[in-house]
Formats: structure tokens, C-alpha cells, sequence
């Protein structure tokens, strides 16, 4: 039986995932498990495996469209069914040239004489299309149905097409009969989800959606509430822009598009104030020295970081406020120490969080950084990995940078920037001595954290990594 | 010794010989039990096939009966017999039947062997889990090990009074196999078993009476193709009594009195040759033992859902032996492409694919008569009753060059839409090629095509083709050529 593939639920307050990429095409055989396809949320992009092995006999949702949790993206047809006729709409869409790849002609066909034209029919809606929230939040976002990323060495080419065009309307699977009551309801075709064959939306599929639309209306404020988390708008009143000839314009993936909301949207929450201090590594380099080895033989590395990241916890429990939030009038200490690494994609930037670092010891947190290192690049993070921080440490000086000026993750109220460890020269008892040097940065917010706290803070972490017993770690 | 198969399909008509291949194409080890001589079922045998034949041989009568119009020379046979007075070799022409039938059984066989499909022969009964045994000589015992498809389909019923003996007051069955052109011939229903058999009969010279309890000629049909069907057999010499009840038929030596109420309350007794009853098909399931295995039935009926399975685990039916309740609205339709349709998704469910349920709105229906009927989705009654706001489009096919050049100027193109959407909701057609024609209405429904799509398809020239864009432009305001 063909199994359907539904865009998973990530975490508890996500409605919502975007298709970033589609691993498998139509027509390829998947196994259990598999990674078939890659998602962005609210909190996580991730790879998801198929739930079943099979041959992906459609795909629902095109790279870049966003739909609800539980929506069917794709199905996995039996081995034998031979995905052939239903065409993969997603691969078309997609920018990629290189569609689906051709489906090897070696494999033994596991059914005789099944006509090979015959196409893979798709499911009845699932029992869930009607009435529940997660079929409301199947109506049409607010924003158009972006449109395929540009390749990465595509010339220049302006976009002057910003909504869809009839054109993407037709393509998208339906009917003329379809096509002129969704033009009379002013409905995007393309967000819909079609029960016909390879995914075309028939008329009772617009209708069913127009009923469903017609409740909510009468549903007044109740259906209100059922609508899709508006997004905060980006840039509220930023001035027109209008790309040059040459310019080239490119969707902003959703992780990008995360990115850009929670930085505006931390710049106007807290007041930001910035403090630097200069650490003095040079016991922490000894006992980095001294037990790299004993490290690397439990598996792990010791870095520069492990050791701020302990550090910091301790400053953390000395100072507890810098482990907080802001909620309206009140101030929220966190009980658990969960901090935050900042982790560089080539594509972006994540911030998975070591769940109760402070009851690991270094080996422990090496660990942890390293993993969630791994997972982050790998895509292979889950929501729970992302949630929860209450503090966090970004790294700039891995790229050359003496210090950052790091803007807050937001509910928390601290982050701490590293800046380059290196040799530079020092005064110490009037004598200019070479040591491993690095500035250290803090950015707090001042609404519950005054200077003296933060530096109070700042100096804890100083005086812990300064004071380091090298034969401990 | 029991004998293993994924599929044992009981029934080798069009429902159960299409299922049968589709599942061994799909890779399943299949049987078909069938107690007849030889395969394909009502419609290869006493259906379909057979009578569309003798329709042919009604045409090709009516060409050369018009020889002179057509400047056709008939040499005389040398007693200087007229070419008015053609006749029809009713030896010839079974025996011409008779060779298309077998062709076409034939061809079944072969489709079995190349498939690997056993034909058992004889009897089934059900026994419960899987098991069927067959009767027929030795009783032989088979075991599915994934399903059976119940496909015993239909065979002729009477109406409660008229008691059928197979000589002269006789069914399609018997009809199909008439030796002798009757002098005079009544028909008690005018679906289209009923109008077939008046127009091949008319046309070989028999008097025809029809005889419909309903209102109108072919009830299931658009009002207005009723009435130009009534108004053309009236034409043709035929006697149609609509709104008319047989109260009884008596057999005698050489022929039948049938005791008629008309529709004014009058009666009358008919004095025929014979009196074929073609008032509907009943459900075959003697000797299946369905009660026995916990079949559900619903008036003789075997009860499915919409993927074709009965209440019993291991067990569908398929074709004119199920009922699926209230899911057609119809009524479940007896007929062999829609046996097909169903033992398809029978079988493609069977096998593990997606099954998807028909659509019994968009069946099309094919009456043969002359002039001949296609007609697909709702008629303006059904789509009013549905609340559209409907809107018609007709387009005759008289105007046509293509309809004058075959002298079959009878009958038109009814296009039923709505105005919100444009919707098409059905075609009904009556003349010449109206059985093919119904093709492009029947993908255009199903694709849900609206009139301006029918009216910016290109039709083309000369053909009977035009009247179904006539039609769409008719429904828009205006047809071109009227």
C-alpha cells in the first residue's frame, strides 16, 4: 500500500514547515529511513527519512512551499508500483535543471507485466482535511507562492514577477472548471491540496476548500484564531527598493528569513549594551597542552571553548540574573543552565543548546559542542535541540575577528562573544611577556542587567580562565 | 487436492475477464471459474456483441432498401425481382454473428493463456475463507489466497404477470438467436435492450410495438432525446405506447395475446408473434452459497463498498451483480464498461495499488438504437433537480455536410451546463455516430472541462464532431452554423 508522507510535527509550538529541498524525485526508490527530504522550521532545519521503503510515486509540496504539520508532501508507492506517469512536479518546479534522476533501468521490475503507463493514483484527502485546526491552517498565507529559487551561477535576472502568474496557475495540476472558480474566490490554486491524479486539485477539492472557508468565515473570531502565526514583517516601513539591471535577486531561504525576524526582532526588545574584557589563556592553554591527548583518546577535542563555556556556567551561578528572562513587569531566573552555541553554516546560522551544561564537566561539554557541531552542519538537529537556551556563546574569533559585538538570542538577556585566542604582547609586573591573549565580549540586556552586573559577570569568567589549575580539567 | 491462487474471479464477462487480467499483469496468480461454454459473459455471448451486430446487419439493410437514392444497381436475380424488395438472410446473417462472437471469445482465451490465467470450468460455491469449489464433473476445490471477485452478473427478469417460456414470450436471450423475421413482435420496456431489438426488428420487417410503463421512451435518457427518438421510430413505423402496462401475456401456438393498459386508462389485448420482455437484469448468484458464506444482499444484490468489497474479509463483487447502496445515486448501472471500470480498481486494490472510486456520474451510456444514443453525466432534469442554475446548449445534426452526405439527418447535441462556473454537467446526443461521439464529452468531464473549453476546442471538418462545438456555442449565445 502506498504510504503517505506528512510534514512532521518538529516540536510542540510549530504549525508549520517549509520544503527546503526534495533529496528524493519522483520515481526513486527510498528506503526506511531514508533521508527524503529536507525541512525548515520555526526552529530546525532537518532532514526527514521516509517512513516507508518504496518508490516516491509523488510529490506534493514544491521546494520552497510552507505548509501546515501533518500535511501529505509526498507518497511512498510499493516497490512495484513504478512511479512513472506521475511527473514530478516538485523536480520541474525546482530550479534544478536536473530534475528527477532517471530511474535505473537494472532494477529487476518486481511486477511482470504491470503496464508501465499506468500512473500511480494518489490517496483519498486525508480523514484530518476537514473541520480541524491543522486543515484550517491550510488556507492560502498571506504571502505568494515563492517562487523557485535561482540557481546559484544564474546570470542576473530581474525579478519583476513577485505573485504567480497564470502561467505557474496552469501548471500547477487542475482543471479548467477548477481554474475558474478558484479566479471567481480569488483562491491560489496552489495552495491547495489536490486528491487527483499525481495531485490535481478537482473541483471538489476548491469547493471542499471554499466550505471549509465559507465556516471559518461564519466561525467569526474563533476562525481568527485558527489562521497561521502572522509573521512579523521584516522591515515595517523600509523605503522602496527597486533592483538595478544587474542587480541579481534571490528569495531569502527560510532560515535566512529566520534569521533576519529574530535579530530585528532582539534589536527592538532589549537595550543592548556591549563590554569587553581581555583574558589571559595562557593556564588554559597549559592544561589544553596537557590533556589534548587524554581527550582525543576519549574521542573528543579540547578546545578554547569547552573551557569558557565551564567558565561561564560558573559565572552564571555566581550571577544568576544573566541566566534570566524578561516577561512584561517580571524577571524570570532559569533554574537550568542551558547555554546556547552559536553554530556557522555555509547556509546560515544555528544555535543548538547544551541541556543542563552545568552538570557536565569538560569532557562532557566538549562533547556537546561537538555533536551539536556535527548534527547542526549534518541537518540532522532536532527542535528540542534548539529550544530552551538561556544563555549563549558566539565564537567570531574562529574567522580572524578580535571581538563581537553579539546581538542577544532572544528570550535570553546575555550572550558572550569569543574573540581570537593569539599570542600577543603583554605587560605583567612591569615586564612585556608574549601570552595567548583573547578579548571576550558581552551583550546584555540592560533592562535587568546594569554595567556593574554584567562586568561582575565578565570578571568571573576572567578570573575562572585566568586562574585555571592547569593539571585539572 | 486444493488447488492455490492469489485470485479466483468467479464470472468471465467483461467485469470478471478484466479483472482477471489486470490482476495477473499486476503479478498475481489468478483463476476464472465460468460455467459457460465459453468466455466473456452476457456481453460477448447475448449482450453487447451479438446485438450490435445484427444492428449492423439492420444498417446495411437500410442502404440497400435506399439502393436507389444512393444509385446502387441491384441486378435483378433473373425473375426480375425489384430492388425494392431486398430482404434480409437471417441464416447468413447468424451465422456472420456467430463468427465475430467466437472471434471475440477467442480472443478472451488467448488474453488468458498469455496472462496465465486458468479458466475453471463449471459452477463456484463459496465455502468460507478463500475457499471455492467448482462443480462440474469432479468437483475440484480452489483456495484464494488473497481475495475473490465475485463477477456472476445479470441475467434478463420478467415483470410480476408476465411469466417469460422462451418461445414466445421471450427475452434478449432468445431474441439474439431468432431464426425467423416475425410478422409482428411487442416490446414490454424501452430501455435500450428493449429500442435495440425494436429497430433491428423494424428494420428487418417485423410490425413493432413498444410498450413503456414510464412516460417516455429510454427513461434514463434526456427528456428531448426521448421525444426525438419517439418522434423518429413513429417515422419508422414503429408503435410506441408509453405510460402503458401489461396486465398479462398468454403463449398460443403461434404467437401471444397480451393484455395491455394504455395510458388513457383504455385497454386492449395485442395479438403478436411473439413478446419480448426486456423490462431489466437481475442478479445471478444461484449456486454461489453467498447467504451461506455471510454475504450481505441487498434485494438480490450483492452489497460493496466504494472500493468493491463486501462485508465478508477476502470476498469483493464486482459488475451487475452489486449494489453499492446509496453511493451511486443512480442506482448501480448495468453495464459492461463499467463492469471493467470496477474490476480494475478491484484489482489494482488488490494488488496493493491506490484504488481510487469511480464516478458513476460520469458514465456514458450507449443505446444502439436508430437513431442510435450517447449521452454522459447529468440530464437538464437531474442537473435542475440539483439545484443548478442550468443553462442549454442543442445544435441538430441536419445542419451538418457530414450528416447529409450519410442521409442520417435525425437528432442533436444537448450540451447541460451551469452558468456560475460554466460548468459542463452532461451531454446527450441521438443520430448518427452519437455512440462515438460521446467519447470527447465523456474526457471532458472527466477532466471537468467548462463550455469555453469545448467551444475553443478545434472540431473537425466535415465531421459529426462539429455539433458538439455547435452545441457549446449554442449554450454561449449562438451556434455558427444555425
Amino acid at each position: 500500500m502506498a504510504t503517505d508522507v506528512v510534514m512532521p510535527q518538529m516540536g510542540e509550538s510549530i504549525a508549520e514547515g517549509t520544503i527546503v529541498r526534495w533529496i528524493k524525485k519522483v520515481g526513486d526508490k527510498v528506503d526506511r529511513d531514508e533521508p527524503l527530504f529536507e525541512i525548515s522550521t520555526d526552529k530546525v532545519d532537518a532532514e526527514i527519512p521516509s517512513p516507508a521503503a518504496g518508490v516516491v510515486s509523488e510529490i506534493r509540496v514544491k521546494e520552497g512551499e510552507t505548509v501546515p504539520v501533518n500535511s501529505v508532501v509526498a507518497v511512498i508507492g510499493p516497490a512495484s508500483a513504478g512511479a512513472t506517469a506521475a511527473t514530478a512536479s516538485a523536480g520541474k518546479a525546482s530550479g534544478e535543471a536536473t530534475a528527477a534522476p532517471a530511474r535505473t533501468q537494472a532494477e529487476p521490475p518486481a511486477t511482470p507485466a504491470a503496464p508501465a503507463a499506468k500512473p500511480v493514483e494518489t490517496p483519498k484527502p486525508s480523514p484530518q482535511a476537514d473541520g480541524s485546526p491543522a486543515a484550517a491552517a491550510a488556507r492560502p498565507a498571506p504571502e505568494p507562492p515563492s517562487p523557485p529559487p535561482a540557481p546559484k551561477a544564474a546570470p542576473a535576472q530581474p525579478a519583476r514577477t513577485a505573485s504567480a502568474s497564470t502561467e505557474e496557475l496552469i501548471r500547477q495540476r487542475s482543471s479548467p472548471l477548477v481554474r475558474k472558480i478558484a479566479k471567481e474566490h480569488n483562491v491560489d490554486i496552489s495552495q491547495l491540496q489536490g486528491t487527483g491524479i499525481a495531485g490535481r486539485v478537482t473541483k471538489d477539492d476548491i469547493l471542499g476548500y471554499l466550505g471549509q472557508e465559507g465556516r471559518e468565515r461564519q466561525g467569526g473570531r474563533e476562525g481568527e484564531q485558527q489562521r497561521p502565526i502572522a509573521r512579523p514583517s521584516l522591515v515595517p516601513s523600509a523605503p522602496a527598493f527597486k533592483p538595478g539591471e544587474f542587480d541579481r535577486v534571490e528569495k531569502m531561504s527560510p532560515m535566512r528569513k529566520r534569521i533576519a525576524e529574530h535579530m530585528i526582532q532582539s534589536r527592538r526588545t532589549s537595550a543592548h549594551v556591549h563590554s569587553v574584557f581581555e583574558v589571559n589563556f595562557s593556564r588554559v592553554a597549559q592544561a589544553r597542552e596537557r590533556h589534548k591527548a587524554e581527550f582525543e583518546r576519549a574521542g573528543t577535542k579540547l578546545t578554547y571553548l569547552s573551557f569558557i563555556v565551564k567558565a561561564a556556567i560558573d559565572a552564571l551561578r555566581a550571577v544568576p540574573v544573566v541566566n534570566a528572562s524578561v516577561d512584561g513587569d517580571t524577571i524570570v531566573y532559569h533554574k537550568e543552565i542551558n547555554v546556547g552555541i552559536a553554530v556557522a553554516l555555509d547556509w546560515g546560522l544555528i544555535v543548538p543548546v547544551i541541556k543542563h551544561a552545568d552538570e557536565k564537566n569538560l569532557l562532557g561539554l566538549s562533547r556537546a559542542i561537538a555533536d551539536l557541531a556535527n548534527r547542526a552542519r549534518a541537518k540532522q538537529l532536532k527542535p528540542e535541540d534548539v529550544q530552551g537556551g538561556t544563555f549563549t556563546i558566539t565564537n567570531p574569533g574562529v574567522f580572524g575577528a578580535l571581538f563581537g559585538m553579539p546581538i542577544i538570542n532572544q528570550p535570553q538577556v546575555a550572550i558572550v562573544g569569543v574573540g581570537n585566542v593569539e599570542k600577543r604582547p603583554v605587560v605583567i609586573e612591569d615586564a612585556i611577556a608574549i601570552r595567548p591573549m583573547a578579548y571576550l565580549s558581552i551583550g546584555y540586556d540592560h533592562r535587568i542587567i546594569d554595567g556593574a552586573v554584567a562586568d561582575e559577570f565578565m570578571s568571573h569568567v576572567k578570573k575562572t580562565l585566568e586562574t585555571w589549575d592547569p593539571n585539572v580539567v | 487436492m486444493t488447488r492455490d491462487y492469489d485470485v479466483i474471479v468467479i464470472g468471465a464477462g467483461t467485469g470478471g475477464y478484466v479483472a482477471a487480467i489486470r490482476a495477473a499483469q499486476l503479478g498475481l496468480k489468478t483463476a476464472v471459474v465460468e460455467k459457460q461454454k465459453a468466455l466473456g459473459g452476457t456481453c460477448l455471448l447475448w449482450g453487447c456483441i451479438p446485438t450490435k451486430a445484427l444492428l449492423e446487419h439492420a444498417h446495411a439493410l437500410k442502404i440497400v432498401q435506399h439502393a436507389k437514392e444512393w444509385g446502387v444497381s441491384i441486378p435483378s436475380t433473373g425473375s426480375g425481382q425489384a430492388a425494392g424488395a431486398v430482404g434480409i438472410d437471417m441464416n447468413q446473417v447468424h451465422t456472420r454473428k456467430d463468427r465475430i462472437v467466437n472471434g471475440l471469445t477467442k480472443g478472451v482465451e488467448f488474453l488468458f493463456k498469455k496472462n496465465k490465467i486458468d479458466w475453471i470450468k463449471g459452477t463456484a460455491r463459496l465455502t468460507g475463507n478463500g475457499g471455492v469449489d467448482v462443480f462440474e464433473g469432479e468437483k475440484q476445490m480452489l483456495r484464494a489466497r488473497k481475495e475473490i471477485i465475485v463477477a456472476t452478473g445479470s441475467a434478463p427478469r420478467s415483470v410480476p404477470g408476465i411469466e417469460i417460456d422462451r418461445k414466445r414470450i421471450i427475452t434478449s436471450d432468445e431474441a439474439i438467436h431468432l431464426r425467423e423475421v416475425p410478422q409482428s413482435l411487442a416490446i414490454l420496456g424501452s430501455g435500450a435492450v428493449g429500442v435495440e431489438f425494436a429497430s433491428i426488428f423494424r428494420r428487418f420487417g417485423s410490425d413493432v410495438t413498444i410498450l413503456e410503463l414510464l412516460p417516455r421512451l429510454v427513461p434514463v435518457e434526456d427528456d428531448a432525446v426521448s421525444a426525438e427518438l419517439e418522434k423518429s421510430f413513429r417515422k419508422q413505423g414503429i408503435t410506441s405506447h408509453t405510460g402503458a402496462k401489461a396486465t398479462g401475456a398468454r403463449a398460443t401456438a403461434d404467437g401471444v395475446d397480451l393484455d395491455v393498459q394504455l395510458a388513457d386508462g383504455s385497454t386492449k389485448t395485442l395479438h403478436t408473434d411473439y413478446l419480448l420482455v426486456a423490462t431489466g437484469r437481475g442478479p445471478v448468484t444461484t449456486g454461489l452459497n453467498a447467504e451461506g458464506v455471510g454475504l450481505q444482499m441487498e434485494k438480490g444484490y450483492i452489497k460493496v463498498d466504494a472500493q468493491y468489497r463486501t462485508n465478508v474479509q477476502g470476498i469483493s463483487a464486482i459488475g451487475d451483480v452489486i449494489t453499492l447502496g446509496g453511493l451511486s445515486s443512480q442506482g448501480h448501472p448495468q453495464l459492461a464498461h463499467v463492469s471493467s471500470a470496477e474490476g480494475i480498481v478491484a484489482a489494482e486494490r488488490i494488488a496493493g495499488q491506490e484504488a481510487r472510486p469511480l464516478n458513476y456520474d460520469h458514465v456514458p451510456g450507449c443505446t444502439y438504437c436508430d437513431p442510435e444514443i450517447g449521452s454522459v453525466g447529468l440530464t437538464e432534469r437531474e442537473a435542475n433537480a440539483r439545484g443548478y442554475d442550468v443553462r442549454i446548449g442543442t445544435f441538430p445534426f441536419g445542419v451538418l455536410g457530414r450528416a447529409k452526405m450519410a442521409g442520417e439527418t435525425d437528432g442533436f447535441v444537448k450540451i447541460v451546463s451551469e452558468k456560475k462556473y460554466d460548468e459542463l454537467l452532461g451531454v446527450h446526443m441521438i443520430g448518427m455516430r452519437s455512440t462515438e461521439l460521446v467519447a470527447e464529452a465523456t474526457v471532458a468531464l472527466r477532466l471537468e472541462a467548462t463550455v469555453e473549453e469545448l467551444i475553443r476546442t478545434i472540431h473537425a471538418h466535415p465531421t459529426m464532431a462539429e455539433a458538439v462545438g455547435e452545441a457549446a456555442h449554442a449554450s454561449h449565445g449562438g451556434a455558427i452554423h444555425l
